[in-house]
C-alpha cells in the first residue's frame, strides 16, 4: 500500500508543478503551491506509517502552519498588486453614496 | 490517558542567545510599532535594530573567546552552534548591520505600502511624512532565520528557518518607495518562485525522511551506510533538496529570479540579499551536502560541475548584454555564486574539507562587504525619478564625482578579482581548494569566465571615466553619515581583505578546522 | 480491504480534482477543486492512522486556508479568469512535457523502492497514549525549538499582512457637517437621477429619459457602463447604444475635469514608469 500512497502523491505534487508552469492568474499559481505542499504532506504521513514513528506527522503539521503563514503574505502580496493594476479597490466602489 | 509527564526539554540559552536577542528585538520592534507614537517609531526602531544586532555579534564574539567552540548539537539537537556557523553568525551580523545603516538612511521606502500607487492617497501619505516603519522589525526576523537556516542540524527546521527567512524578504522586496510597481512585480515574482522552490525542498525532505527514516542530517548520513534498496528513493530527494537550496543561492537553472528581484526591490534591500541571504544559503548547503550527504559526494559532484559551470557561465556572460547597473551587480552575483560553488564541489579527505571550507567562509566574507558597498554607492547616484538605473546616466560620472567613481570602480575590481583587493584572495583561496580537490577543468572555467566579466567591470569603469558625461545627468546624492560609513567601511574592508587577508583568513582557518559537528 | 477501496475512491477523486485545479479556466473552480482534493487527503491521513493530521487538515487547510483563497478570489473578482494566449511560444507544451516527464521520474524512483510492510504507528501511539499526547511530546520536547520559531513566521505573517493591506487614515474623518457642505458646495445638491425614470424599465443599467427623449448622463451608472461597452451589452436600439457611449464619454471627461484621478492616469503613468526602468 506504501507504493500506492506514494505514487499518489508524487501524481498531485506533478500536477501542481505543472499547474504552477501553464497558469497566468497568481491565485491559481499559489493554489497550485499549495496543492505541491499537500502532497508532501501525504508522503510524509505515508512515510511516517512505513516507519513506525511519528517523526513524519509532526513534519506534516509543522508544514501545515507554515503553509499558513505563506498563505497570508502570498494572498497579501498578490492582493496588492491586483490592487495597483487595475485598481480594484475597494474604497473607489463609493457608487451607492447618492 | 495513563499520566505520562514530558520531560522537560533543555535549551543552551547562552548558546543560542545571538539568535534569542535579535529574534526577541523583533517582537519588540512589533510592540514599538503598536505603542509608539508615529513620529517617534523611527527613533527607537534604528537604535534598538542596531543595538540588538551588535548585542548578537557580541555575544558571538563572547561565546568564541570565553567557552569555545561547542562539539555537540543544542537545543535537544535541533540547531548546530559549531565553527562554521559561529563565523556565520558574526559575518550576518556586521552585514546585517551595515544594511541596516543603508536602510535607516534615506527614503528608500514607501510612504505607506497599502496606498495604491499614484493615487491621491499615496501623495497624501508623502506629504505628511509617513513611513512604513515595520521595516525594521521585518529585517530582525529576517536576519533571525538567517542565522538559524546555516546552524540547523535536522532538515524541518531548516525548512522552517527557510521560511522565516524568506517570507519577511518578500514583503520587503515590494516596498520601495519610487518605481512601485516595479517593486511589486519583484515581490510577487519573488514570492511565487520561493514558494515553489521551497515546495520542492519539502518534497525532497519527503524522500529523505522516507529513506533514512529521520531528518537529522546525522541520522541521513548514518543510513547512507545501512539502507539498501531504496537508492532511488535517496537520489530523487537529494535533487529535490538541491533544487530548493540552489534556488535560494541563484544558482544557474535556477537564477531567473534574482535580476528582476534585484532590480525592482528597495537598493538597500538588494544590498542585504545579495550579501547575507548568499551567505546563510551556502551555509545551508554545505550543512546538506557534507554533513548528511557527505558520503554521497561520488553521486551529487558531477550534478554540481554541471551546475557551477552553468552558472559561472551564465552569471559572466548575460551580465554583458545588461544596461542596468542592478541587473548587472545581480548577474555578478549569480557568477559568484558559481565559483564559490567551484569549492563546495571540492570535497575529499579531512584536510581538504578543511582548506575548501575556510575558503567559502573567506570568499562569502569578501564578497558580502563589496556588494554591499557597490549597492550603497548605487543609492547616491540619483535621477529625478529615482536612483540612475540605466548604464547610460553613469556615463562621464567619474569627472562629476571623483571619488565615489572611484570607489565604485575599487569595487567593480574586486567583483573581477585583481591582486590587491579583497576578490582576488577569495578566488585565489577557492580555486587553489578546488585544484587541491581534483576539480581543475572547473578552475579554468572559473579563470575563463572571470576574464570575461572583468571585461564588463572595466567597460562599466571606461564609461565612468572616459566618457563625456550627459548635460542632464544624474545628481549625486549628498551622503550622509550612515551612507558614507557603509561605503568606507565596504571599501576599507575590501582594502583590508586585499592587503592584508592573513588574520580573516586565520580566523576562517579556525572555524574550519573542526568542520561541521553532526 | 476497506482501506484498499477508500485509497482508489479517493485517488481516482483527487487526481480528477487536482487536474481539475489546474485545467478549469474560472479561479472559483480551481479553488473548489483544490478544496476536494485536500478534503480527500484528509480521508487518507484518518485512514493512515494520523487522526490529528487529518482534522487539523480539514480545520486549517480547508477551514481557514481555502476560505482565505476564496475570500481573495472575491474581492480581486471572481470573473478574473485567465487568458488562454500563450505569451512564451512552446511554453504550454514543454510545461506538459516537463510535467508528465517529472512525474514519470518520480513514480519510477519510487516504484523502484521494494518496500518492506508498513510498520505502523499503532505502537508508538499506544507507548505513548494515544497519537495526539505522542506528537505533543514530540513538539515539546525533541522539536520544541522549531515550534517555537514558528512563532516568528506567525507574527511576520500577521505583520505583513497589516503592512500591505492597512491603510492608515491620513487625514481626519469627514463629519456630516463636511460631507453636507462639500454636497451644498458642490454642483449637485440633490441626488442624482435614478435609472430607468421615463425609460421602458427600470433596471439599474437601464439609463433615465430626459422629457425630450435623450439620455440623462447623470443617470448612467458609469462601472456598469463600462463593462457593457467593453462586454458589448450595449441596447438593441442603435440610438441609444450612441446615446450611453456620448454620455459615459462625457462624465469621463468631466470627472477628469473635476480632478477625480480615473483608472486611465493611473495606467498610463504605470506604462511610463515601465518604460523608464528598463
Amino acid at each position: 500500500m506504501t507504493t500506492h500512497y506514494l505514487v499518489l502523491s508524487a501524481l498531485l505534487f506533478a500536477i501542481g508543478a505543472v499547474g504552477v508552469l501553464l497558469r497566468r492568474n497568481a491565485i491559481v499559481v499559489f493554489m497550485c503551491v499549495e496543492l505541491m505542499l499537500n502532497a508532501c504532506n501525504l508522503a510524509f504521513v505515508t512515510f511516517a506509517r512505513q516507519h513506525g514513528n511519528l517523526d513524519g506527522q509532526l513534519i506534516a503539521f509543522f508544514v501545515m502552519v507554515v503553509a499558513a503563514a505563506e498563505v497570508v503574505i502570498g494572498l497579501a502580496i498578490i492582493v496588492m498588486i491586483f490592487r495597483t493594476r487595475r485598481s480594484a479597490s475597494v474604497d473607489d466602489a463609493n457608487l451607492l453614496k447618492y | 490517558m495513563n499520566g505520562t509527564t514530558i520531560p522537560a526539554p533543555t535549551i543552551e540559552y547562552a548558546l543560542l542567545a545571538p539568535m534569542l536577542i535579535v529574534f526577541g528585538a523583533a517582537i519588540v520592534g512589533v510592540l514599538v510599532e503598536a505603542f509608539f507614537p508615529r513620529y517617534l517609531r523611527k527613533s527607537v526602531h534604528v537604535p534598538l535594530t542596531l543595538l540588538a544586532l551588535a548585542g548578537a555579534f557580541l555575544m558571538t564574539v563572547l561565546q568564541v573567546v570565553r567557552e569555545g567552540v561547542p562539539t555537540t548539537p543544542s537545543a535537544m539537537g535541533a540547531v548546530a552552534v559549531d565553527g562554521p556557523a559561529l563565523f556565520i553568525w558574526g559575518l550576518i551580523l556586521v552585514l546585517a548591520i551595515v544594511s541596516t545603516l543603508l536602510i535607516n538612511d534615506e527614503d528608500q521606502f514607501v510612504a505607506q505600502a497599502a496606498a495604491v500607487p499614484g493615487s491621491a492617497d499615496e501623495e497624501e501619505a508623502v506629504r505628511s511624512g509617513y513611513a512604513q516603519t515595520e521595516v525594521y522589525p521585518l529585517l530582525l526576523f529576517s536576519v533571525g532565520g538567517m542565522m538559524l537556516f546555516p546552524a540547523s542540524n535536522d532538515l524541518l527546521i531548516m525548512f522552517v528557518a527557510l521560511e522565516v527567512l524568506s517570507l519577511p524578504l518578500y514583503l520587503l522586496c515590494g516596498l520601495a518607495r519610487r518605481r512601485r510597481l516595479l517593486s511589486q512585480e519583484a515581490s510577487v515574482k519573488y514570492f511565487l518562485l520561493g514558494a515553489f522552490s521551497s515546495a520542492f525542498f519539502l518534497y525532497g525532505m519527503a524522500l529523505m525522511y522516507g529513506y533514512a527514516g529521520s531528518l537529522d542530517l546525522k541520522a541521513i548520513s548514518a543510513a547512507l551506510g545501512t539502507v539498501s534498496g531504496q537508492n532511488t528513493l535517496l537520489l530523487a530527494g537529494t535533487a529535490m533538496l538541491g533544487v530548493g537550496l540552489l534556488f535560494k543561492l541563484g544558482a544557474a537553472p535556477f537564477q531567473a529570479w534574482k535580476p528582476d528581484v534585484y532590480q525592482g526591490a528597495p537598493t538597500a534591500v538588494t544590498a542585504l540579499m545579495a550579501s547575507t541571504v548568499l551567505v546563510s544559503a551556502f551555509g545551508a548547503l554545505l550543512r546538506v551536502f557534507w554533513v548528511a550527504l557527505g558520503n554521497l559526494d561520488w553521486d551529487w559532484r558531477p550534478v554540481m560541475w554541471g551546475v557551477a559551470i552553468l552558472t559561472m557561465v551564465v552569471g559572466a556572460i548575460l551580465a554583458i548584454t545588461q544596461t542596468d547597473i542592478k541587473r548587472m551587480l545581480a548577474y555578478s552575483s549569480i557568477a559568484h555564486s558559481g565559483f564559490i560553488l567551484t569549492g563546495v564541489i571540492a570535497t575529499g579527505a579531512f584536510e581538504q574539507n578543511q582548506g575548501a571550507l575556510s575558503a567559502i567562509l573567506f570568499y562569502l566574507a569578501a564578497y558580502g562587504f563589496t556588494t554591499v558597498g557597490a549597492f550603497a554607492v548605487v543609492t547616491m547616484v540619483r535621477d529625478a525619478g529615482g536612483e540612475a538605473g540605466h548604464l547610460s546616466r553613469w556615463a562621464g560620472l567619474g569627472k562629476r564625482a571623483p571619488i565615489l567613481a572611484g570607489i565604485f570602480a575599487f569595487f567593480l575590481l574586486a567583483f573581477a578579482g585583481i591582486p590587491l583587493t579583497s576578490g582576488f584572495f577569495g578566488k585565489y583561496a577557492v580555486f587553489s581548494a578546488a585544484v587541491a580537490g581534483d576539480a581543475l577543468p572547473l578552475v579554468v572555467v572559473g579563470v575563463v569566465t572571470s576574464a570575461i566579466a572583468a571585461f564588463f567591470y572595466v567597460r562599466v569603469i571606461v564609461l565612468m571615466f572616459f566618457s563625456e558625461p550627459a548635460a542632464d545627468g544624474p545628481t549625486i546624492a549628498t551622503p550622509t553619515i550612515g551612507t558614507s560609513a557603509v561605503v568606507a567601511l565596504a571599501a576599507a574592508a575590501t582594502v583590508v581583505l586585499g592587503v592584508f587577508p592573513q588574520p580573516v583568513l586565520d580566523l576562517a582557518g579556525e572555524a574550519a578546522s573542526a568542520l561541521f559537528i553532526r | 480491504m476497506g482501506e484498499t477501496i477508500t485509497f482508489w475512491v479517493l485517488a481516482v477523486v483527487s487526481v480528477a480534482a487536482a487536474l481539475g485545479l489546474v485545467f478549469s479556466r474560472k479561479a472559483v473552480y480551481s479553488a473548489l477543486m483544490l478544496g476536494v482534493v485536500m478534503l480527500s487527503l484528509a480521508v487518507l491521513y484518518a485512514v493512515q492512522d494520523a487522526p490529528f493530521l487529518a482534522a487539523v487538515q480539514i480545520i486549517v487547510y480547508t477551514g481557514a486556508v481555502m476560505m482565505l483563497f476564496l475570500f481573495v478570489l472575491m474581492l480581486v473578482g471572481v470573473d478574473s479568469s485567465d487568458s488562454l494566449v500563450e505569451t512564451i511560444r512552446g511554453q504550454r507544451f514543454w510545461a506538459i512535457v516537463a510535467g508528465l516527464g517529472f512525474a514519470a521520474l518520480l513514480a519510477l524512483a519510487i516504484g523502484n523502492v521494494v518496500f518492506t510492510p508498513a510498520v505502523g504507528v499503532g505502537q508508538v501511539t499506544q507507548a505513548k497514549g494515544g497519537n495526539i499526547p505522542a506528537l505533543a511530546e514530540m513538539i515539546f520536547t525533541r522539536h520544541v525549538f522549531a515550534f517555537e520559531v514558528t512563532s516568528a513566521l506567525l507574527i511576520t505573517a500577521a505583520l505583513g499582512a497589516m503592512v500591505l493591506a492597512h491603510r492608515e487614515r491620513v487625514r481626519p474623518k469627514a463629519t456630516q457637517r463636511d460631507l453636507a457642505r462639500a454636497r451644498f458646495s458642490g454642483p449637485q445638491p440633490s441626488p442624482l437621477p435614478g435609472p430607468g425614470t421615463y425609460a421602458l424599465h427600470n433596471a439599474i443599467d437601464m439609463p433615465a429619459l430626459l422629457p425630450d427623449g435623450s439620455v440623462s448622463a447623470k443617470s448612467i451608472n458609469r462601472v456598469l457602463a463600462r463593462h457593457e461597452l467593453e462586454d458589448d451589452f450595449t441596447p438593441t436600439d442603435p440610438e441609444k447604444a450612441a446615446m450611453i457611449r456620448e454620455a459615459l464619454a462625457k462624465g469621463e471627461a468631466e470627472e477628469r475635469e473635476h480632478g477625480v484621478e480615473a483608472e486611465q492616469p493611473i495606467q498610463a503613468k504605470d506604462a511610463v514608469i515601465k518604460e523608464d526602468g528598463q
